[in-house]
């Protein structure tokens, strides 16, 4: 069985929210809500710092907090990893974004629009009336990869089965792919680099994995940058 | 259009400089819903068929209910920030008829005014951008007479201004860039490619991090192109060129044996003898210049075959010095000694040591980089590109904004293009290359525009400084051409003249120059001067006072505030042109493949905007000029020329063509100039495809190559050209008894010498404000942002809102430390004031900055803009005066000024 | 939009604190009116009062639904799901309660009053399982929960047996006053416990919120109602007055601080990074929590 997993190379990110501004498109968010956005962070301080960015949303866990607390079994997990939500279950009381430790859930109760004045076509074609009141997050694109799968794609490899926020990506930092197979694109990755999950302490087990360094090239951080 | 269902229609993006991008966009039932990348460009282009995040802002930009979608006019006379317009709607015709009218009374009076400057001027911005997307507008423009270009709206105070103007001379680099795809390592002064290197510079540092390779960013900030780098050094403000020419000191004076000698030695100038004057020392007979042949032991001209010359040393010999305005003398038995020993005198003082005090920055650190970018260079390995051998050299410098232009700017691209000679890495693979040519001719190969000059170096279109062709008086207000030899005589050439020069003259014209006028029409497209230039109030209040300005209106804004017409223009995915890419472009743009791409419309134009195409056939039509109009587009004025490759698709010049035909007639003549005539395709074809290319060669990128088949050498590191032309220009102006331009003229030196620039800077201000500048502490900068630059943007909710996940762009950055000893916490509201001007706007702490200095991200300030007024984010440009004093030799300056900040209010 | 620091969720709000406040107060008083017939409490009124807080906590979660009319499916995720637990134990809780109320058989009683504690417990839960808020997701929040809930339902009886059956008092109302005291130490024996466990557990701003409320939360909910006790000891005459008094401050700082906990300080967890990247050729380097010490 596969299971899909996003790796992101903190290397290559550069911040630009190419993959945000994709998101939004592909699935038609209303203004305000990222289902994929990049961090930038800081680490240390002046003069020793440095700045990071940090792609983030749904970690697709495969121990979901959010999927465990949902009381009406919107959020599932599909055999392949993915955690959905049902918009038709959910009854929007919120208890699975207090639970999600990546902060990847929005509620959106009511209709919203990018210009007070007037909502533009654009927002009328994309209107997603049962996504109002309920829980919504990344779905990894699942529509594309159940599209792709059908029509002998690979997911990750070609664009029409990948999600939206990995096919922007202008740094190639962002890779999708089947991390059973011990062949595939993250799965060699993740083979060649180190990376760590977020916040891996709360035993979610998340699939999305930080690649920070390559493991040929072990740096030691703690002993310092060079003189 | 409007049909049922949902397509994908391809089309490009240029709204930056590091384009252009393909693209498609999903259009349901008429409607446009989702940009996504072209996977088919996947493998043609090298940003792989993806665009950036701006791209993803143009549905919105084309839905935005901000837009003006009727052609306006203005009822209230009196202009000002402080005037309602009053623009009521009106037909086209009328607008139309109002300005054919203008243009007929304007041009009958004679194209010039009474001081010699063009009586219609328009201004565009955007790096040039604008041209991908106003069609047919320069054909017209073409056929109304002289136009003035000059009122800038950035150009020489936003862009790589001394790069534009040096890079072309020394390199045919009107932009710069590291041979990314194979360099391993780049010393970055300011270079912020991750936030203005487009799809393809991002794409391509990204690949180049995967393998390891190294970048350095030197920079007072840690901006994204810094969080991208091995390493960050925060430099002193406007100090880089003594930490250049450090590193120039380690490798001549410390690491001498590890250069590339035979580069040197026959690529360069540094074996050209010197005279007492200072100019070469010439071959009596055939006025070559001369060197040292260590095999003959004797001086020979340059260009003598089988010369072993020697760089260091003294001579004493005869010879010929021609100095200005061909004054010669001829020299018995003077001494005389090669360029690179004056080199290695020149730059003895300049010691790491003495840069770190300057620069603040550690001595060890500029010496460990020196040597570092000495070991990556291979110096003596080569590569095979396309059957041929060229030096491999995986090692650049690379300078970015407020470093390369302004005063400084010389002295940095100068030592930034000399390091590279140093080791051999000037335009081979692997290292510092030019990517694409302005000033120069033809603009479509830079490899063409390569021809020997008698010195033995590329010959340059140097606008005249003799006495017999100079040109005076000024033939248009920035005085481009008759102050700034290097500038040339392209069609960019105006836009790089001293643009600040135009505006600064409307409020007060320097001694002994023409009476200053308004220009009698002002155009305006995709450009808004009154936010994008320094001291934005003057600006503002200049422009008010032009009588009649015409503005291509997205929304309503700072700029066409002041107009007296608004034209409603069809928006990046309503409008159709074709458009020729690849080859090499500006920044990073090079391709392996070049051709031509189309914009299509995607959606059916919003209100009642009309493509600018259609518009200019109007416009010359009503203006009596169709032929004249039609015969510019048939000469190529909309990019491609008609009449190529044995076919002729030009139009009858008697008649108007619809947009449809006009670029149909284009996409036949490109495609027959793509395929060398074998094919010829229309515009469904280009509809339908989106583009149409043919390789490109890689040996292209590489200059080194054009350069040894015409046995020609760079102009480095001596500036013999320069010097002359700078003592005929002082000879010329003097004449006028013109004193204005004194200090400028000192820049035209043959080997840069470091002035104290942070110290100008502070001495401009007091003197010209009467400030203490201890009252203003910090420096005030700015930087690019991938989510805005270029993009004309900033009322697209959208990018605001993506945008605001890259810290800064809600306010003013402050170290943290600092702040917090002055009692500001993040978010606090503070006053930003500078000499000139005071703004306001929230603080960021962080602590990628150096304490001295307060960054402002991007040019905000709005206050006309919808959506983007209400963003109350702080802007530079409001603070920067525009002062001939920081004005440079080749007419730019730098944003950069001194501020004290106060807090005045808590989040 | 939210930046890169811990921010506080927003979206169970003050209705959901009602929900603790009420729900935890009513199956709290249910226990402890079941606890006082062994002393001859009455049933009827009491009962009836502890149904009703409890069904103004479900009515409070129904109003911050997104979808209300869809409430059914609360039912639908027992297996895991505490949220669905709680529904469902307020079902027998409901019933239990109205049909001991209608009857007064006291077994009926004491039964609802264990689906009352089968219910504070699942409220106590829901808040461990909420692993997005660190003051939220530690196990020993289950301590405080069932301690305040019973200590506010003692408290709410204090003040409310008094107008109810005046000629009881003598009876119930100094074994109470002890019952509340027992209470509330439990109850600040949970909460130091419960602050340890988020010693380096919480962001910098959940822990600064909770120690701001900290002091006020055993001033007013410990040592005040211990000092009105010994009053109400010292001075029998003003007994009752000093009973109300404790008992209305025992609840009252129980409210408070569920309000403090489920809005004020419910910072989500924010982000981190283990390691910062090697940029190219350069090196790694150590990670960061923003928001956290």
């Amino acid at each position: 069985m596969s299971r899909w997993v996003m790796v992101a190379d903190l290397n290559r990110c550069v911040g630009c929210q190419t993959c945000t501004a994709a998101c939004k498109h592909t699935n038609a968010t209303a203004p305000g809500v990222q289902w994929r956005k990049v961090l930038d962070l800081e680490v240390g301080e002046y003069p020793d710092v440095s700045r990071v960015f940090v792609p983030v949303g749904c970690q697709h866990c495969a121990e979901p907090p959010c999927m465990h607390v949902c009381p009406t079994t919107a959020t599932r997990q599909r055999e392949d990893g993915v955690v959905t939500i049902d918009y038709d279950l959910c009854i929007g009381c919120g208890y699975c974004i207090v639970a999600c430790p990546y902060q990847a859930r929005f509620k959106v109760t009511d209709p919203t629009q990018a210009y007070r004045q007037k909502r533009m076509p654009q927002e009328w074609k994309n209107e997603q009336p049962e996504r109002l009141g309920v829980a919504q997050k990344c779905t990894f694109c699942s529509d594309r990869i159940d599209h792709g799968l059908v029509n002998g794609l690979t997911p990750g490899i070609d664009p029409e089965a990948t999600p939206a926020c990995v096919n922007a990506c202008i740094a190639d930092a962002l890779v999708f792919g089947d991390i059973e197979d011990t062949s595939s694109n993250v799965s060699q990755l993740l083979a060649e680099n180190q990376y760590f999950r977020m916040h891996e302490e709360l035993e979610t087990e998340p699939g999305f994995y930080y690649l920070w360094d390559s493991k040929s090239d072990k740096n030691e951080w703690d002993s310092g940058r060079e003189a | 259009m409007t049909a049922q269902g949902s397509t994908k229609v391809p089309t490009y993006c240029y709204q930056c400089v590091a384009g252009p991008d393909l693209l498609t966009v999903r259009v349901v039932d008429g409607v446009a819903t989702e940009v996504e990348p072209n996977f088919k460009a996947a493998d043609v282009v090298p940003s792989a068929g993806k665009v950036c995040v701006k791209a993803f802002g143009l549905i919105q930009k084309t839905y935005n209910p901000n837009r003006v979608l009727a052609p306006m006019k203005r009822t209230n006379p009196r202009k000002g920030r402080d005037q309602d317009p009053q623009f009521v709607p009106i037909s086209w015709d009328e607008a139309l008829d109002t300005i054919a009218a203008k243009i007929k009374q304007v041009t009958a009076e004679g194209g010039r005014d009474a001081s010699g400057y063009p009586r219609i001027a328009a201004s565009f911005g955007g790096g040039g951008t604008p041209t991908y997307y106003m069609g047919t507008l320069p054909a017209l423009l073409a056929s109304i007479g002289p136009i003035d270009f000059g009122f800038g709206s950035g150009q020489g105070v936003k862009c790589y201004h001394s790069e534009h103007l040096y890079g072309e001379l020394w390199h045919r680099a009107f932009t710069v860039a590291p041979d990314t795809p194979q360099c391993d390592y780049i010393l970055s002064f300011g270079y912020n490619v991750e936030a203005s290197g487009g799809v393809c510079g991002v794409k391509r540092h990204a690949e180049a991090r995967a393998r390891r390779g190294k970048r350095v960013q030197i920079e007072p900030h840690l901006s994204v192109t810094g969080a991208c780098s091995s390493e960050w050094i925060p430099i002193r403000p406007k100090t880089d060129a003594a930490f250049l020419f450090a590193l120039i000191h380690v490798l001549v004076h410390e690491e001498h044996s590890g250069l590339d000698l035979p580069f040197l030695k026959h690529k360069t100038n540094s074996p050209y003898l010197l005279a007492p004057h200072g100019y070469y020392l010439r071959d009596q007979t055939t006025h070559k210049p001369l060197i040292w042949d260590a095999n003959t032991q004797s001086a020979v001209p340059f260009d003598t075959p089988n010369t072993d010359p020697v760089l260091q040393g003294q001579f004493t010999l005869d010879g010929l010095e021609i100095g200005a305005d061909d004054e010669q003398w001829s020299h018995q038995g003077v001494s005389s000694q090669p360029v690179f020993q004056q080199l290695l005198d020149h730059m003895k003082s300049y010691t790491p040591e003495w840069a770190a005090e300057i620069c603040d920055v550690e001595h060890k650190t500029i010496r460990r980089l020196a040597q570092e970018f000495l070991q990556h260079a291979r110096v003596g390995e080569t590569v095979v590109i396309e059957g041929r051998e060229l030096p491999y050299r995986p090692v650049a410098v690379v300078l970015g904004k407020t470093v390369n232009n302004g005063w400084g700017g010389f002295d940095c691209c100068w030592a930034r293009t000399f390091l590279a000679c140093l080791v051999g890495a000037l335009e081979v693979p692997g290292g510092t290359l030019g990517t694409t040519v302005r000033l120069n001719r033809p603009a479509v190969d830079r490899n063409a525009s390569v021809r020997p000059h008698p010195d033995g170096f590329m010959d340059y279109p140097m606008n005249p400084t003799k006495k017999a062709d100079w040109v005076s008086p000024p033939d248009v207000r920035n005085a481009n051409r008759t102050l700034i030899p290097l500038v040339a005589n392209s069609p960019w050439s105006q836009a790089l003249g001293p643009t600040h020069l135009a505006w600064m003259q409307q409020q007060k014209g320097p001694e002994n120059w023409p009476k200053p006028t308004p220009p009698g029409i002002w155009f305006v497209y995709r450009t808004n001067p009154a936010i994008s230039l320094w001291d934005t109030k003057q600006i503002t209040e200049v422009m008010a006072k032009f009588p009649f300005t015409v503005c291509f209106a997205y929304t309503r804004d700072e700029t066409n505030h002041m107009a007296d017409l608004l034209l409603p223009d069809c928006t990046d995915l309503e409008s159709l042109q074709l458009i020729r890419v690849g080859g090499t472009k500006f920044i990073e743009q090079f391709w392996e493949t070049k051709g031509f791409a189309l914009r299509q419309p995607v959606v059916e134009a919003q209100g009642d905007a009309r493509d600018l195409t259609w518009i200019a056939t109007e416009l010359a039509h009503r203006s009596g000029v169709l032929k004249e109009y039609n015969e510019a587009i048939n000469r190529g004025a909309a990019g491609v020329p008609l009449k190529q490759n044995g076919h002729d698709f030009s139009l009858d010049v008697h008649r108007e063509h619809s947009v449809e035909e006009i670029w149909d007639a284009a996409c036949r003549a490109a495609s027959a100039e793509v395929t060398e005539g074998k094919k010829t395709y229309g515009l469904e074809y280009f509809k339908e495809n989106g583009w149409l290319l043919s390789p490109f060669p890689r040996l292209k990128w590489y200059l080194y190559a054009a350069l040894e088949d015409q046995g020609l050498r760079f102009e480095l590191p001596y500036q013999e050209r320069l010097m002359r032309t700078g003592q005929e220009l002082g000879r010329r102006l003097h004449e006028q008894k013109i004193s204005w331009w004194d200090e400028q003229l000192e820049e035209y030196e043959p080997l840069p010498m470091w002035r104290d620039y942070p110290r100008m800077w502070e001495k401009a201000l007091e003197k010209n404000f009467g400030v203490d500048i201890n009252d203003y502490p910090f420096w005030a900068t700015t930087a690019r942002s991938m989510q805005y630059l270029w993009g004309g943007n900033v009322g697209i909710q959208m990018i605001h809102e993506v945008a605001r996940n890259i810290k800064g762009h809600g306010g003013v950055i402050v170290n943290t430390k600092r702040a917090t000893e002055l009692g500001i916490t993040d978010g606090d509201q503070i006053e930003i004031r500078s000499p000139l001007n005071v703004t306001y706007g929230k603080v960021v702490t962080r602590q990628g900055i150096r304490p001295d200095t307060v960054l402002m991200i991007g040019q905000f300030d709005h206050w006309a803009t919808p959506l983007a007024k209400d963003f109350h984010v702080p802007s530079l440009n409001s603070l920067v005066p525009m002062l001939l004093d920081l004005t440079d030799s080749t007419g730019s300056g730098a944003d950069l000024t001194r501020v004290q900040i106060s807090k005045v209010g808590t989040p | 939009m939210n930046g890169i620091n811990p921010w506080l969720q927003t979206h169970w709000d003050w209705r959901a604190a009602g929900n603790f406040i009420t729900g935890g107060c009513g199956s709290g008083l249910l226990l402890i009116t079941a606890v006082a017939t062994l002393r001859g409490g009455p049933v009827t009124e009491l009962t009836l009062l502890s149904l009703a807080l409890v069904l103004v906590g479900l009515a409070l979660v129904w109003f911050e639904l997104g979808r209300p009319w869809r409430f059914l499916h609360v039912f639908f995720n027992p297996h895991t799901s505490w949220l669905t637990r709680e529904a469902i134990v307020a079902m027998p809780l409901l019933a239990l309660g109205l049909a001991a109320a209608s009857t007064g058989w006291l077994s009926l009683l004491w039964i609802a009053a264990i689906a009352g504690i089968a219910f504070l417990y699942c409220q106590g839960r829901i808040l461990v399982a909420a692993k997005g808020i660190p003051v939220w997701r530690t196990p020993r929040i289950m301590g405080l929960i069932l301690t305040s809930g019973i200590a506010e339902g003692c408290g709410v009886y204090l003040l409310v047996i008094p107008w109810l059956e005046p000629e009881t008092m003598g009876e119930i109302y100094p074994a109470l006053l002890t019952l509340l005291l027992i209470l509330i130490g439990g109850r600040l024996a949970a909460w130091w416990a419960y602050r340890d466990s988020l010693k380096d557990k919480a962001p910098k701003a959940a822990l600064e919120v909770i120690d701001r409320s900290s002091s006020i939360f055993i001033a007013v909910g410990h040592i005040a109602p211990t000092l009105a006790v010994m009053l109400a000891w010292l001075f029998p005459e003003a007994r009752l007055v000093w009973g109300v008094v404790a008992g209305v401050l025992a609840a009252l700082a129980g409210w408070f601080i569920k309000t403090v906990i489920i809005t004020r300080a419910a910072f989500n967890q924010g982000y981190a990074v283990e390691h910062s990247p090697a940029r190219g050729g350069g090196k790694s380097g150590p990670g960061t929590k923003p928001g956290w010490e």
